[in-house]
């Protein structure tokens, strides 16, 4: 449903894109990841026909963007990370205005409207100015707004930016409901969020894709073992528990992290979640627990270490 | 078409929703009025003279079209809703003729009100000449069409709405007091070009009655130009 490749986009000497290239099916829920500046909002911009790209190759629904943009336009409902409205504009208008511009007849947009209305919880608002909403009620309008022509492809740049967390969940819950009809794209620099909603992630880095998976492969791939903490008070020298620790079946890898206080930590590296043989290992000799906690890798954490990676694998790409 | 309909049909709904509009129309009405009173007691009751001078005040024509246009474009792309309509189904083309379209209603409508003046007075008994104020109406929308166009202009290349109204502002002083700025030059071949180029001589005719269509044409092709313009700095907007 969209395709990108080897899409370049340069803003004076600033490369804001660098030979990024994906493919997104009918369908898919995908996130868009990266930090503030990594490129996110000049690709969805370019999906939507607003920007052109410098060099390289887009297309949505089997459109180029730059050559048959107005198919492309008639098929996406691109939210942008400023919700655009009118103030002055009742909600029920504001939809109405899109359906205008998408040239629905009159019948249609009165239809949709009230379909939306529903969708997005706002049926009791259709009658307030847009001026007078909080900003989660307008981000839902906006949602709205994106929605109204029944597109194909949704494009959501940052929908819970600036939003707060029982914001969030409600606007979440919306997405959710829009994936099973729509292909969606949404752009967060939110991990939670992106792991909450979306089956497949893309991270981006300054102009760059990092990294391309479903959370869970992502986290297998990158983002390194899962391992038991274990945190106990040892009188004894640290070998024997080390030693007995690297004993039990399964145990790839101890490593010592020193000493807390009066306690000793250990993370034990194994294929599986360790704790009640290291717990029972623990009460045989007598040693007093004081955690024993299975920790597996964040979708941050990979993030951060991708991040982290390229930044070292060279100086950002001018 | 249909996309620059309903662009202009929100504009235009969209105008007359903030105070700009009201206040714009109140003062500026609050000043022709009193403008043709004071030419009615100073021409001793020459209502004709009157209605053509308010007519042909440039005060109204060079400050209000920068007014009404500033906010149009560049407004609209630091609030975003330029990137809602440039990803909408509707041409760049059908954007700005929307705005245009919208601003040129309003200035018609403020033209009008002069020819509400001419059918009261009729309807008290004493008859204007009806020629010369229908064509100085007629001039007066052609020369807010420009102005309106060049607002847009001055909306779509500048960042701030009152850096544009200012622009347009000095752009329509040089347009319309071209010819004065000629004079300064002693070169005939420039006075014979600033003279065809003159906005005020073509519209002078609209004020003598004349509707020559050598001058709606100038008009015509000056506005299209300038609207081309538009449409081009919006484009030029992408790839900044």
């Amino acid at each position: 449903m969209i395709q990108v490749r080897h899409l370049t986009r340069r803003f004076a000497r600033l490369v804001a894109l660098d030979d990024v290239s994906f493919e997104i099916g009918r369908g898919e829920v995908t996130g868009f990841l990266g930090p503030n500046g990594a490129g996110k909002t000049t690709t969805l911009r370019i999906l939507a026909g607003y920007l052109p790209a410098s060099s390289g190759f887009a297309s949505v629904a089997g459109y180029d963007v730059l050559r048959q943009s107005m198919e492309v336009r008639r098929r996406i409902g691109y939210l942008p990370e400023a919700v655009p409205l009118y103030g002055e504009h009742r909600v029920a208008e504001m939809l109405d205005f899109q359906g205008r511009l998408h040239g629905m007849a009159r019948g249609e947009r009165r239809r949709r409207v009230g379909e939306v209305l529903d969708l997005v919880g706002l049926a009791d608002r259709a009658r307030q100015l847009v001026g007078t909403l909080s900003r989660g009620l307008r981000q839902r309008v906006g949602l709205g707004v994106a929605l109204l022509p029944d597109p194909e492809v949704l494009i959501l740049d940052e929908p819970t930016s600036g939003l707060d967390p029982l914001q969030r969940i409600e606007v979440r819950e919306i997405v959710r409901r829009l994936a099973e009809r729509h292909t969606v794209l949404l752009s967060s620099h939110i991990l939670p969020e992106v792991e909450a909603v979306c089956p497949r992630v893309l991270i981006i880095h300054r102009g760059r894709i990092a990294a391309d998976g479903t959370p869970e492969r992502l986290l297998t791939d990158l983002g390194g073992d899962a391992h038991v903490r274990f945190e106990a008070r040892l009188e004894e020298d640290p070998a024997e528990p080390l030693r007995l620790l690297r004993a039990l079946p399964g145990v790839r890898e101890v490593c010592d992290r020193g000493m807390g206080g009066d306690h000793r930590r250990f993370d034990v590296s194994a294929d599986e979640d360790l704790r009640e043989e290291i717990g029972a290992l623990a009460a045989r000799h007598g040693w007093p627990l004081r955690e024993l906690s299975w920790h597996r890798p964040t979708l941050e954490e990979v993030f951060a270490r991708i991040a982290l990676d390229l930044e070292h694998e060279g100086p950002e790409p001018s | 078409m249909r996309g620059a309909l309903t662009i202009y049909r929100r504009e235009l709904v969209g105008m007359f929703f903030g105070p700009l509009a009201w206040s714009l129309l109140c003062v500026a009405l609050g000043l022709s009025g009193w403008l043709f009173m004071a030419v009615v007691k100073q021409s001793g009751g020459d209502v004709t003279a009157s209605l053509r001078y308010t007519l042909g005040a440039s005060t109204a024509l060079l400050f209000v079209p920068p007014l009404l246009t500033m906010r149009m474009i560049s407004e609209e792309d630091r609030s975003g809703m330029l990137e809602f309509l440039l990803t909408a189904p509707v041409s760049d083309a059908s954007v700005v003729c929307g705005k245009f379209l919208a601003a040129l209603s309003f200035m018609t409508l403020f033209w009008s009100s002069k020819l509400v003046y001419a059918v009261v007075i009729a309807s008290l008994g004493v008859a204007p000449d009806w020629a010369p104020l229908l064509g100085g109406f007629l001039g007066a929308v052609f020369v807010s069409a420009l102005f309106c166009a060049l607002g847009l202009v001055a909306s779509a290349a500048f960042s701030t709405p009152m850096l544009a109204a200012f622009m347009a502002f000095v752009a329509n002083v040089v347009v319309l007091f071209l010819p004065v700025l000629a004079g300064l030059s002693e070169s005939e071949r420039l006075a014979e070009l600033v003279g065809f180029l003159s906005v005020s001589a073509h519209f002078e005719l609209f004020l003598r009655g004349v509707v020559d269509t050598s001058a709606i044409v100038f008009f015509v092709a000056w506005t299209a130009v300038a609207l081309f313009v538009a449409v081009r700095l919006v484009e030029a907007r992408r790839w900044r």
